[in-house]
């Protein structure tokens, strides 16, 4: 079955017939062609694939599109602040916290809903914000540094 | 030399950037023009004779291109046993295997045509532990072995199901062990587990009727032998066929060999040129690809009573799975050096890659190593433990160093292992009593040592671009992995051209215009593509010097070179810049191209008999992890507060990504020492091909890693560069296993260390000491 939504898409209006069931992590990868969404498991376990939506974390594999309407999404593409890296991108890049990089557009999307909800975290407040993304790469201790020097970078720019 | 200025420094990545920002195109992300998309049907049984079958009512599913089977691709591949079709011909050997597959105009269609396939078995005996499969009577899973294609140094077996012998003879074990004072006999095992890397395996293939040219995309880490590969199978031509790569969201060792490919390609000869994409999701991935050997050690050790080691006898079963995919080689590597980096007169190993009905085992970070170690270290600390000896002084007496000769018969040079024990010991505080926590929560010390061998002989070859704009491009067959060779190997020829990092590019991986390089695999890129891509760059260099020279009115040998420029010696105010010379020598379009290329010369190839060779590896990666760990008696969790791992780089290229090659490793260590366990039951079923049952290590599982970076430099390496990627989780398993028994005084044999064998294993104790 197919219904027409509109939601907004890193800033930008989208109206368009979706198949209900179609998932969003497939709507976004196949039919929009924003491959920066990741697919690990499809199933809402690795965390690859998380996007805000409405300003929340999610999963974007336990997404249907048939749920859109009206919604607004923010995937890795949007992430960027103009032309200018976000600070998780930064110390990200600075830190060593990508390897192969494959679970990084998830990573990125959950520390910063962290970072936008707590500008203070403790080691164990980052671990914790995390623990739903699985990284098979890094070993965590350099993303979870990143995301430190982050919330640093992003406090000292509010101060200034 | 002179002073290194990139070389040695912690360069940031070069791939990270398109990596943060969403726009690196990955295999599974990669969408070609009118795409087809292919689903896959998988053996629903073990082992089992394929009666018939009806693919009718699938092809009448409107929006499916083609349907194929295993009679529309008579075809076999394999790395060493061409034992493994495209898709399953009168059999099926493991549940999960491939036996037809649908291109369709998009993926729900092609889903639905499948489940339409109708195929009839009958049943055969099913065989899931490799120690039962070999015994005498047991049917063999593959009738036809003697028939397969096969590399020389196969060894068929004389027991059943055994695709390959290996055996070690040095010295008389029965002798060892009568002049022994104390000799200890135990039975390990390491169970299954999978790569689990985060991108799920895809690929893409076209073949266009007109060229007869076969192109597929895929994230192979190993492209020219995946060439090679299907260039044997088909018979077609070197020239017609291509690979290209796209970025793979990593591997470690699952994506070598043809996994996907053969899928897809089946199905390009059928959908009258268009490319179609076969995409594996999580589940088809872990039932389907490839996964970890099980292995089932048995060792015996001899030793005086002042520790000195006299005999080491080892058996290992390496369950292979229902194809020999890369297990020959597996069990060649993993189980020459099991007994350990140590001094022991008299040895015998004998390793057997038995054949199950079980999904295929192959290549993972490690290649075998881990196995071995976490039955040889173990026993290490027990003999420690009985003589009352110190676990680092007992392997201080007999750790190989500097000059020894191998029980393997090979004289060692470059062995940095002394260093990195004395250094990962070091690092948790050895010999330091632990402060309790609290009740009912023991904490315990351990480590382990091993030395791993790199895949030889092999070759790696690379062109470096200098264009008239001075930027530089490299042309290298190594897989960016994750690993982070792209960065080493621009480090490498901008140390060599004297110009900054953002000069210089990667070009993309692609067989036909990239030359050939043997695989990313072994932790072999820094050596071999590292020395390639370095004699390339000089290579580029000469020239421009040669092409200076007139310009510059003096003879090469007064020529210098530095900064990207080239210099008069005597009056370093008179330059070029490289950029200058290659426009004014070629013109604004012009590339001069420096080639490399570098072979490790081996000596005699391996005796099969003894298993004694004088060089059976390009260098050796040694390697201590220390551990310390919490155990909580009632719950039986293992929880590790601190691990170091100290690792033998031979020189570090990059420090900061060696420091990021260690900690993963560590962590993946820590989920196969804790809780990874691919579970398959005794119909051959996997039961937990999830990320919510089968568990990797999360951000809340890791302790406090300390990477230490040992430097011996091996003198035919890049600047004395060694490898470093695959000995990361190969003493893991058994540092933490050693701590585990130190904490408890109860030792455990079975991997994983999850709670519930570690609370079984107290309980136990309990009782035998209670009776």
């Amino acid at each position: 079955m197919n219904k027409k939504v509109q939601f907004t898409l890193n800033g930008t209006r989208v109206s368009r017939e979706v198949p209900t069931h179609r998932l969003l992590l497939d709507l976004l990868r196949d039919e929009i062609g924003m491959t920066g969404t990741k697919e690990g498991c499809g199933t809402g376990d690795c965390g690859a694939c998380t996007v805000f939506l409405d300003g929340k974390p999610v999963n974007s594999c336990l997404v249907l599109s048939g749920e859109l309407d009206g919604t607004n999404i923010v995937t890795i593409e949007g992430l960027k602040i103009g032309p200018e890296l976000h600070p998780i991108q930064k110390t990200f890049l600075q830190d060593g916290g990508a390897q192969c990089g494959y679970c990084t557009p998830g990573m990125l999307m959950m520390s910063k809903a962290l970072l936008d909800e707590n500008p203070n975290p403790t080691e164990d407040d980052i671990r914790f914000a995390l623990s739903g993304n699985l990284c098979r790469c890094t070993g965590y201790a350099k993303i979870v540094q990143a995301v430190q020097d982050a919330a640093a970078m992003i406090r000292s720019k509010n101060v200034e | 030399m002179s002073e290194l200025t990139v070389v040695g420094k912690p360069v940031q990545r070069v791939d990270a950037e398109e990596k943060l920002t969403g726009e690196a195109i990955y295999g599974y992300d990669l969408v070609l023009p009118n795409m087809l998309h292919g689903k896959t049907l998988f053996s629903p049984k073990a082992h089992a004779r394929i009666k018939s079958i009806n693919t009718e009512r699938a092809k009448k599913v409107p929006g499916v291109v083609a349907v194929v089977t295993g009679k529309d691709a008579l075809w076999t591949h394999g790395e060493s046993v061409k034992d493994k079709p495209f898709l399953a011909q009168d059999k099926v050997r493991y549940i999960g295997e491939p036996v037809a597959a649908v291109a369709a105009e998009d993926e729900d269609t092609a889903q639905a045509a499948v489940k339409l396939i109708e195929v009839e078995y009958e049943d055969l005996p099913v065989y899931t532990d490799p120690e039962e499969a070999c015994k005498p009577g047991c049917a063999e899973i593959h009738e036809d072995f003697d028939k397969y294609r096969k590399a020389e140094f196969v060894v068929k077996g004389a027991m059943p199901n055994v695709a390959e012998h290996f055996k070690l003879r040095t010295g008389n074990v029965e002798q060892g062990f009568k002049e022994s004072d104390l000799v200890l006999a135990e039975r390990y095992f390491v169970p299954i587990i999978q790569h689990a890397a985060m991108e799920p395996h895809s690929a893409h293939a076209q073949f266009d009727k007109d060229s007869g040219r076969l192109t597929i995309w895929v994230a192979n880490d190993a492209p020219f032998r995946a060439l090679h590969e299907i260039t044997e199978a088909l018979g077609m031509a070197k020239e017609k066929i291509r690979f290209i790569n796209p970025l793979q969201g990593g591997g470690f060792g699952s994506k070598g060999g043809l996994k996907v490919e053969p899928i897809a390609v089946a199905l390009a000869f059928h959908t009258n040129g268009r490319p179609v994409r076969v995409k594996f999701n999580r589940e088809e991935t872990f039932i389907s690809t490839l996964t970890r050997h099980e292995a089932v050690v048995y060792s015996k050790t001899g030793v005086k009573k002042d520790g000195t080691l006299m005999a080491r006898e080892m058996t290992i079963y390496w369950g292979a799975g229902a194809y020999a995919e890369k297990s020959p080689t597996v069990c060649i590597r993993g189980s020459l050096p099991a007994p350990g980096p140590y001094r022991i007169p008299h040895v015998k190993v004998d390793g057997y890659a038995v054949y199950t009905n079980k999904p295929v085992a192959g290549s993972y970070r490690g290649y075998g190593i881990p196995q071995g170690a976490w039955a040889g270290e173990q026993q290490m600390d027990e003999i420690a433990r009985r003589l009352g000896m110190d676990p680092v002084e007992i392997r201080m007496k007999n750790i190989f160093v500097e000059g020894d000769v191998s029980y393997w018969g090979e004289q060692l040079h470059a062995v940095g292992l002394k260093e990195t024990l004395i250094k990962a010991t070091d690092a948790i505080e050895w010999g330091k009593k632990p402060t309790l926590s609290k009740p009912g929560v023991k904490i315990g010390k351990g480590f382990a040592c091993i030395q791993k061998p790199t895949r030889s002989p092999t070759t790696s070859a690379a062109g470096v671009l200098v264009n008239a704009r001075g930027e530089v491009t490299v042309l290298a067959g190594t897989v960016e992995i994750g690993q982070g060779c792209n960065t080493i190997l621009s480090q490498i020829a901008a140390e060599e051209l004297k110009v900054p990092m953002e000069k210089v590019h990667m070009h993309q991986l692609d067989t036909d215009v990239i030359p050939f390089d043997a695989s990313t695999t072994s932790s072999r890129s820094t050596y071999h593509m590292g020395n390639a891509v370095r004699r390339a760059s000089i290579h580029a260099r000469q020239q421009i010097m040669e092409a200076a020279s007139p310009m510059l009115e003096a003879d090469v040998k007064d020529l210098g070179y530095s900064d990207g420029k080239v210099i008069l010696k005597d009056q370093p105010q008179q330059a070029l810049s490289i950029a200058e010379v290659v426009r004014r020598k070629l013109g604004i379009n012009g590339e001069v191209r420096g080639d490399g290329s570098y072979t490790y010369e081996i000596g005699k190839d391996l005796d099969l008999e003894t298993g004694h060779s004088d060089h059976a590896s390009a260098f050796y990666m040694y390697a201590t992890q220390a551990a310390e760990v919490a155990v909580d008696e009632d719950s039986g969790r293992v929880r590790v507060l601190r691990m170091s791992a100290a690792h033998d780089v031979g020189k570090a290229i990059n420090p900061l990504n060696c420091a990021a090659q260690i900690e993963g490793g560590v962590v993946m260590g820590i989920g196969s020492a804790l809780h990874e366990e691919m579970v398959v039951d005794n119909t051959g079923k996997v039961r937990n091909p999830s990320f919510l049952d089968y568990h990797l290590a999360t951000s809340l599982d890791i302790p406090e890693i300390i990477p230490i970076i040992v430097e011996c430099p091996e003198p035919q390496g890049p600047y004395g560069a060694k490898g470093l990627g695959e000995p990361g989780l190969a003493p893991t398993p058994a540092a933490i296993g050693n701590a585990v028994a130190d904490a408890l005084g109860v030792r455990i044999y079975d991997l994983p260390l999850k709670p519930e064998n570690v609370y079984w294993a107290i309980q136990k104790s309990k009782k035998k000491s209670a009776a």
